[in-house]
Parts: structure tokens; sequence; C-alpha cells
């Protein structure tokens, strides 16, 4: 019986500052130590400010995520000396004092299982540490603080999981439920992150820090497992640690002993006073919330008779969602939403294609009307959009340009039809002998005509030629 | 020309062209030569001081908006940030340390046309009693030069006392501002917790800490406040105190005013027969001003220094962790070291008390320990807090001396850590429940002062300097020797 | 009691090194067995009270760029980033 549980970091990048100071929240185009003030250095005298919209994104997290959220909210001090840490501590939350973190008790449906959140807190991220220097001797520990106060939600779970690949199916989930409601980029590199613990056969847990991305995690998780059921089934005790995740080596790796000693003396942050989240704040946030996924995909399989597994994907990823909205009427939502999930998902795959595309949802909608009346076929809308998607050039525009218009004219198709029958005479006999094969023949056609030809009237007339 | 002056006096003497602000200026500058070699109230001195007094001056002359205080000197304790200032802490783990930014409290001065005379010295990192702990040497007593001041802002008080700046601003976290204040006879209070921005000052003991205003007179300190008080947005922890005029009303006195005594503050027992007969002095001139007076008993207070202790070490531990002379410091180079031992290297700069508090704050919220040592303080202060609240339900004010004892020679008090706590005894209160208090000079016997301190209720300072000014009323006291 | 070795410990985790244990050590545990009077007084009724404010109170989400000269005003700072003795 494998236990996996995970702490789960995600930079709050929509933010327009970090969670402490008017720094900009998204470090990414800075030229090292240009993103930083006397507050996130921690300068002598200087004061943490906590960001208004910071509490409320987490609070929206804490909700979408179906946590409770209390009357009141602190923060607290983390006290550990590590370079990365302008200040020697970490301003983070905890329930000690009572419920004092912005959230907890919550779940996130997983298939069939139900994945509890245990807690979710709002912190700041520490700067980063590159190493200079080839050998130990040499080594330079360099430091930039641009991240240093970024704002950063941990959300914590039970170890409720059974699997790495159910992580794998979680962590997907949570990330377009992340991005969905607005508040944070997983796409961005370094934006999230997963520490995760282990446990197998009731046994004790163990922790694994230090891993760089999600991939890693699960590669983790499985070098883990193995290691603990290796020493499991020679009757060797599992010690309860933290590991750390050797990148280079892929393996997990016991880190020192020092980490017992750690005392954190946590005590409240008397810089920021308690905040109340009062009702109305509350209220007014869950008004504003944007819709669920889970409820998007209701609303696509319900009202538009979308499959499942279609309306699945358009609502799980923002981008897909955001153009099937602006593209359908209630008499092509299901064509619009087939489109997009058997075309468009085929060339746009990444979200850094997913940002640099061109293709609008008046896009979908012209091409939709197009096929439906029967100016250019199915697969023409296909080779449309892949030059829509580069040049962004208006529908008619590229019909007209790659000259995309569809093949109705039967004298056209049969000429076609007579040219392939000459070139594939073993496949006109194996469509006579079994007629499931004629659709080699068809493909024949839409190959030689650029896809241009109508599938339908295609068939026909072939069907019709195979019988004479 | 008469440096023992008011600052109030002082700008009526600027605006009838008495004097320039230049020449009040240069010749507090001379003062400052010719006797803080051996006072030692200042670490670093304002290079542009005159520069600043001349363009004060022709702003005057042109006539163009001046701001309210008429280039009047100040000091600053050396804790406080300033741009382009060495700001040390009386530490040579700051020694190079100088400030990127300023301020709030002294931004708010230099809008209003102060001219900054200097940083003065404390004990290091505001951790001290008596400025003995100065990584750069204590402050003399002006008043007797083999006396301690007071601390830990004792440079503060010892400059001001000495003529040798108008007012000055320091920080209280246990009495820092207030025991120097009684030990040099200068007035010195203690705001509401959150009345004054601490953006700026390096912290020691966060939650409770405030910047005071140091001054001659308690009108002085009413303007001071004026110009200092007040929510800012660098600092989340101030409040909104309704801006009020400090100055208006002061003089509308304490009849009919109820007084406690506090009787935990005041037993014979616990204070030198010099102090002890000022304090029931200071009972008859307050009834003779009006007010009743009765005794009150506060009975958490003899576990308030204990507590405090516990507190301050606890956030002082965590406040200094920062300084791991990497970002900043001193020099000393990295090469050969491995980071751990670097720090611990480099931390060996602090002195001795900053050294204990430091290790005593990695003790009593410890793990092991926090529940007997720390989280028993937090309730102790919540308790006090409901103790005092309950209190300033019957009584406006509420009075003890400032210190149990008068000034004491320099080496007397430093040898035993709990002798040394508990003279803050009577000034923790004031800190553990954030309320405003004061001090105010009331006698001087055998050559060294003696000061009386009033307690009001939070965002009171209006009322707690009207009791103040009243007892001023009621004191003549001698002039500095020096 | 207050055990010795332990304050040496705590001291290490503080990053202070004790070259002379003796003087600091023993004040320091001076001042832990004055705090025992902490025990004498009754506490069990006490909650730990707090400074509050609202969510409205608190600061706009706005960027404001700082100082681009900041870093270099701090020591250690070399060719973009801030240099620390090696890790272990």
């Amino acid at each position: 019986m494998t236990k996996i549980g995970l702490e789960i970091h995600c930079q709050l990048t929509k933010l327009k500052s970090k969670l402490f100071c008017s720094c900009k929240a998204n470090y990414r185009e800075f030229e090292p130590n240009h993103n930083i003030c006397p507050v996130c250095m921690g300068l002598p005298g200087s004061l943490p400010r906590l960001n208004q919209k910071a509490v409320e994104s987490a609070t929206r997290i804490a909700m979408a995520l179906s946590c409770e959220t209390p009357e009141k909210i602190a923060f607290f001090r983390k006290n550990y000396f590590y370079p990365d840490l302008p200040k020697n501590f970490q301003i983070t939350q905890l329930n000690v004092y009572g419920d004092t973190s912005i959230g907890g008790e919550g779940y996130v449906n997983v298939e069939d299982k139900k994945i509890k959140i245990r807690r979710i807190q709002l912190e700041e991220d520490p700067g980063r540490i590159i190493y200079e220097g080839a050998s130990e001797r040499t080594k330079i520990t360099l430091i930039d603080y641009n991240r240093a106060g970024t704002p950063l939600v941990e959300i914590v779970t039970d170890p409720d999981f059974e699997s790495p690949r159910q992580v794998r199916v979680f962590l997907n989930i949570l990330s377009d439920l992340l991005e969905n409601l607005g508040v944070a980029e997983p796409g961005l590199e370094g934006a999230m992150r997963a520490d995760g613990n282990v446990s197998i056969e009731g046994g004790k847990k163990v922790e694994i820090k230090n891993i760089g991305s999600f991939h890693d995690l699960e590669k983790a998780l499985h070098f883990e497992i193995t290691r603990q059921q290796s020493l499991f089934e020679r009757d060797i005790e599992i010690v309860q640690e933290t590991r750390h995740w050797d990148d280079k080596r892929k393996i997990t790796v016991s880190s020192r002993s020092k980490e017992k000693d750690q005392d954190y003396r946590y005590f409240l942050e008397n810089d920021i006073p308690w905040i109340k989240l009062d009702q109305g704040m509350l209220d007014g946030l869950k008004k504003n919330m944007p819709e669920s996924i889970s409820s998007k995909k209701e609303r696509y399989v319900e009202k538009y008779d979308i499959a499942s597994q279609v309306a699945e994907i358009i609502a799980s990823d923002k981008y897909y969602s955001n153009l099937f909205e602006n593209a359908y009427s209630d008499s092509n939502a299901k064509d619009i939403a087939n489109l997009i999930t058997t075309d468009v998902i085929g060339f746009i795959d990444t979200k850094e294609k997913q940002q640099n595309s061109k293709i609008t949802s008046r896009h979908l909608s012209e091409l939709i009307d197009a096929i439906n009346s029967k100016t250019i076929t199915r697969n023409s809308a296909k080779v449309a959009l892949q030059e829509i998607m580069k040049s962004g050039k208006g529908t008619r525009e590229v019909l007209e340009e790659l000259d995309l218009g569809q093949v109705s004219d039967s004298s056209e198709i049969e000429n076609i039809i007579s040219q392939i029958f000459e070139e594939e005479k073993q496949a006109v006999i194996d469509a006579k002998e079994r007629p499931e094969t004629v659709n080699f023949l068809v493909g024949k056609v839409m190959q030689k005509t650029k896809g241009k030809a109508d599938p339908v009237k295609t068939l026909e007339l072939i069907k019709s030629k195979l019988l004479s | 020309m008469n440096l023992n002056t008011s600052i109030l006096k002082y700008i009526e003497d600027v605006k009838s062209g008495s004097f320039t602000v230049e020449e009040f200026t240069a010749a507090t500058l001379q003062r400052i030569k010719d006797i803080d070699g051996d006072i030692h109230a200042y670490l670093s001195l304002n290079d542009s001081a005159i520069n600043d007094a001349k363009l004060i001056d022709q702003k005057i002359s042109s006539g163009e908006k001046i701001g309210q205080c008429y280039g009047f000197p100040i000091s600053i304790k050396d804790n406080i940030c300033i741009t382009g200032t060495k700001t040390t802490c009386a530490s040579k783990m700051l020694e190079n340390f100088v400030a990127p930014y300023t301020a709030t409290v002294v931004n708010r001065l230099h809008a209003e046309d102060a001219v900054i005379t200097g940083k003065t010295n404390l004990d290091e990192f505001a951790m001290g009693l008596t400025t003995e702990f100065s990584a750069f040497g204590p402050t003399k007593n002006p008043w007797n030069l083999d006396y301690v001041p007071g601390g830990s802002s004792g440079g503060s008080a010892a400059s001001v006392a000495a003529n040798e700046c108008l007012a000055s601003l320091g920080s209280d976290t246990g009495g820092s501002v207030r025991n120097p204040a009684s030990f040099c006879s200068v007035v010195g209070l203690k705001p509401t917790y959150g009345l004054i921005s601490r953006y700026g000052l390096i912290s020691y003991a966060n939650s409770i800490e405030q910047i005071g205003p140091m001054t001659k007179t308690v009108k002085d300190s009413a303007f001071l406040l004026n110009i200092i008080a007040g929510q800012d947005a660098n600092d989340d922890t101030t409040i909104d105190s309704n801006n009020q005029n400090y100055l208006e009303n002061i003089e509308d006195g304490i009849e009919g005013k109820k007084i406690g005594i506090i009787k935990e503050m005041t037993t014979s027992d616990g204070l030198s027969s010099e102090v002890s007969t000022a304090t029931k002095d200071t009972i008859h001139d307050f009834e003779s001003l009006g007010a009743s007076c009765e005794e009150i008993s506060l009975p958490t207070i003899p576990y308030t220094i204990a507590a405090y202790y516990t507190i301050t070490s606890t956030e002082a531990g965590s406040n200094l962790a920062r300084y791991d002379n990497i970002r900043y410091g001193y020099e000393l180079e990295s090469e050969g070291y491995e980071y751990n031992s670097y720090i611990s290297k480099s931390r060996t700069k602090f002195g001795p008390e900053v050294t204990r508090r430091i290790i005593l704050g990695g003790f009593v919220p410890s793990a092991g320990h926090a529940g007997k040592y720390f989280l028993k303080s937090l309730k102790v202060k919540s308790k006090l807090i409901s103790e005092v609240n309950n209190a300033f339900k019957k009584f406006d004010y509420m009075i003890s001396p400032t210190a149990p004892v008068q000034p004491f020679k320099f080496g007397e008090k430093i040898d035993d850590p709990v002798t040394l706590m508990l003279l803050d005894y009577n000034t923790v209160t004031a800190n553990l429940t954030g309320k405003p208090a004061i001090s105010v000079p009331y006698r001087v016997v055998n050559g060294l002062p003696i000061g009386m301190q009033i307690m009001a209720n939070s965002l009171k300072e209006k009322s707690l300097l009207q009791a103040a000014y009243a007892l001023e009323s009621k004191t003549t006291l001698p002039e500095v020797p020096l | 009691m207050v055990d010795e070795d332990e304050i040496i410990r705590v001291a290490e985790l503080m990053k202070i090194n004790l070259d002379d244990h003796g003087e600091h050590v023993s004040r320091v545990k001076k001042m832990l067995e004055y705090f025992d009077i902490l025990d004498q007084i009754d506490l069990s009724s006490e909650e730990i009270t707090s400074q509050e404010k609202s969510l409205t109170e608190l600061r706009k989400d706005e960027f404001i760029p700082n100082d681009k000269k900041l870093i270099e005003s701090l020591k250690n700072f070399r060719e973009h980033y801030v240099r620390a003795p090696k890790m272990n």
C-alpha cells in the first residue's frame, strides 16, 4: 500500500508585485539583483507590507479547492540561516494559534479518488543560488535576490495518492485549475514546484525535497518507492528521514542529519497584523470567481451535447475554452468543439505555441460555416488552420490563397477517380472483394486533390464505379 | 548665544530675528566640538548641517514657505537610518553600514526643515540600560561624568541635556527613552505602539518598540510629536491617530483627573530613598494641581521583567539573524571560509550583551522550552494588558518613578545580569501593553537627576502631555553643570 | 535546572561562536533561572492577544520599480551576483 503526499509551491505570477513589497512578482525579465528593494533585501530597518491582492488570490485558491477559510489569518517567522534568505528567516503561515493559514480541510477529485488538501498558506519565495566553479574547493556561492519575496502559495495534501501516475493526473488538474482562476502561470519555468513524501506498507514516511520539476517528481517518486520496496523485501528498516533528489544521478539521497537539529523557533511575525477575512469580502470573491473547470465541462456536455472527452479537454485548458467560448453559437457548438479537439490541438500542443498562435475564435466559426456549407472539406480546414496559426490572415484570404475550395463537381471527381483506379489496380480488386477497404481509395483521391474533394461524394462515386 | 533653550523659544527667536539658523547651528556645532570629547554623546556628525542651516535662512529671508521646525538642531539615535550616513547601532557588526534609504520619521523632520546634527550613541542594538554596551565606548552623564546616562538612548539623552542639540529621537523598547531621560533630566516620551512609523528603525524587538522624542520641555515633546506621528504606508503596524494637534490645549491642567499610583512600582523597598521621597512629593504636587491620587495594584507586574526579556530576546534573536556579514556589515574576506563558519566568525563582532540575548533568544522559543518561557510570556503580556485596561477604566493616568534609583557609576551594575534587568522594572509595562508613557524631569538630588513617569491609555498622548505639562510646571530644576 | 550543554548547542544554532564559554554561558544561565518566576503566575485562562487590521487597509498590488543602483551599494556584489562563501 503506497502512500504519497505532496507539498506544492505555486508562484502567484499574475500579481503585479511581490508579497511584501512593490518589486515585480514575476522576476524573470530582470538582470540579476535588479528587482530588489530595501524590503525584499531585508535591509536593517525595513518592514514588510502585505499585498492585498495576494491575500485575495490565495483565498480564491482556497475556495477553488473547497477549503475552509478562517476568520482571520496571521503570518509567522520560520527562522533558519541560508544564503538565499535575506533576513535569515522566511515569512510564512502556520496553524499554531488555531487556524491561521489561508485555508485548510479541502479536497480535489482525481478520477474516482478524493485527495484531501490539508493546508494552504501564503509565503515568500527565497532568492536563487547558483554555484560556480567546478571543484569542491573552488565552488563559490552566487546569489540572485530577484526572486526573494515572490508570492507563493503552498498547498499541502494528505498522503492520499496511491501511485506516481495519480500524482501526475492531480498535478495536471491543479495546474489547469490555477490557470483557470487567473492567479498563476504554471507553464512558466519554476513557477510550480513540488516536494513529496512516500511511505509503503504502512511504514515510516520519507520526505523528498529539492525536486526541480513535475517530471522529476514522478521520477523521484518511482525511485523512492522502488528503494523502499527493496528495503522492505530484505527486511531492512526504512528510516523516517528527509532525502533530497539528486538530479544528476537520478536517485534520492539522505540529507545531512543536521536537518534533525533544525529548530525553526516559529513565532508570530509582528510586523504584519492579523488580517480579518470578513464574510462580505469572502462573498464578493466567491461571486467573482471564474467558472470552474468542472462546471464548464458540465455545461458543454449538457447544453451542447458535446462528448464528455471533448468537453473535458476544452474545459481544462484556458486557451481552448477561451477559443470555444467566443466562437460557438447554439447551432455549431459541437462542430467548433470537435474542430478544436481534433485539429487545433494537434499542432498547438504547448503553452508557447498557444501564446504565439494567431488563430482567433472568428477563424474557427468561419471555417465551420465553410465546412457546413460544403465550400471546403474538413481536411482543407485543417490545412487552413495551420496557415492561419502562423500568419493570422483572414479565413477567406487563406482559403483563396491556398486554393482550398472544395471540389464537389462530380465530373472532376470522377476524373480523379479514374486516374486512381488506373494507378491502384490491386486496391481496386481488394475493394471489390472486401468493401471495407474502399477507404484506401477514398484516401488516395483526397491525397490527389490535396484534401479538397468532397469526401462523401467521392465515396459515393467510387462505390458506384466499383459496382459497374 | 544661549544654547540652553527650548524648541519653541528657539523658533520664536529665529522668527523675530534674534539670530539666524546658521548662527545657532554653528554655535551648536561648536558646543559639540568643545564638550563631546568628554561626553561622547555622538557617534557621527552631519557634515552638511551648516549648509542645511544656510538654505533654511535663505528660505526665510526670501519669504519662501518654511517648515515648522525653522532649522532647529536635532540629533538622531544611531539605530535610525538616514541615506548616505553610517548607521551602526553602536555595533562592530554594522561598522561600515551606510544606509541606502531614510527612515520615515527623519523624512518628516526634513520635510519640516529640521537640521540634523548627527547620530547619537546607544547600547549596542539598543540592548541595555546604561549605554555601557556600546561597541564604541559609553556616553557620560552630563550631570556627572563618572555616572551613566542611562540607556539604551544614552547618547540622545546626553546630547539634549548637554545642549548639544535641542531635541533627539530615541527608541524605547523597555524604557530606552524614558530611563535615560530620567537619568539626564530631560523629557522622554514613549508613544502608543503604532503611533510612530518604525520604517527605518533597525529592529530589536519589533512587537513593542517605538521611536520617541527626547526634549527639554513637555511642550517641545508635543511639538515634535506633531511632526513625526501618524500612519505610514511603509509600516503595516502604524495606526490611525486622527491627526491630533498635541500642542493644542496642553495647558488645560488636570483638575478632577484620577491618578493611580502603581503599588508594585512604588514600594519603598524597591526604590532608593531619594526616589521614594521624590515620589511622595510628586503625589502631593498632583494633588495640589486638583487631581486625586489613589494606590492601584497591578499584580502581574512582578512577572513583567521575565516576560519582557523572554519576548525581546526571542525577537532579537530573529531580528539580528540577518547580520551574517554577506550583504552588508564590515570588512571580512570570505576566501577560505565555508558558509557556516564564515557566519559564526563574522558574528563574533557582536558585543557580549547582544551575544547573550541572541543565545537566550534561541533558547526560550525553542521546541522544548517555548511552553515554559516564550508562550508563558505571551500570556503574561495578555494578562497585563487586561489588568492595565481595567485600571484605565477607573484612572486617567497611572504614575511611578521612571527608574527605581538615581544614576550610578560606570561599572557598578554591569556585572549582575538580574540587577541590571530590574532597572527596567517600572518601564517595561508601558512597552508590553503598548500604552504611552512619559518621563518628566522632577528633581536633581546630590547632582543626580530623578524623573517621574506618567502613563495613559492608548492613543491618549494629548491627555498625557497635559498631565506632564502640569507636573513640569511644579518643578524647578538646576542647569546642567557642564 | 538549565543544562549548560544545551545553552552551548543553542549558541551554535544561532551561529554564535563561544570561544569564551564560561562567562556568557553562566550569565545566560542566571537569566534563565530568573525566568523561573514565570512558573508562579496563573495563566490558565489567558488567550494571546494581537493587533488586527482589515483587508482593505493593506498595500495595493502595484509594481513600483526601485533604484537600480541599490545592489551596488551592498558589499560582496561583483558582476551581477552577491558572492557568499561556498556551501558544504
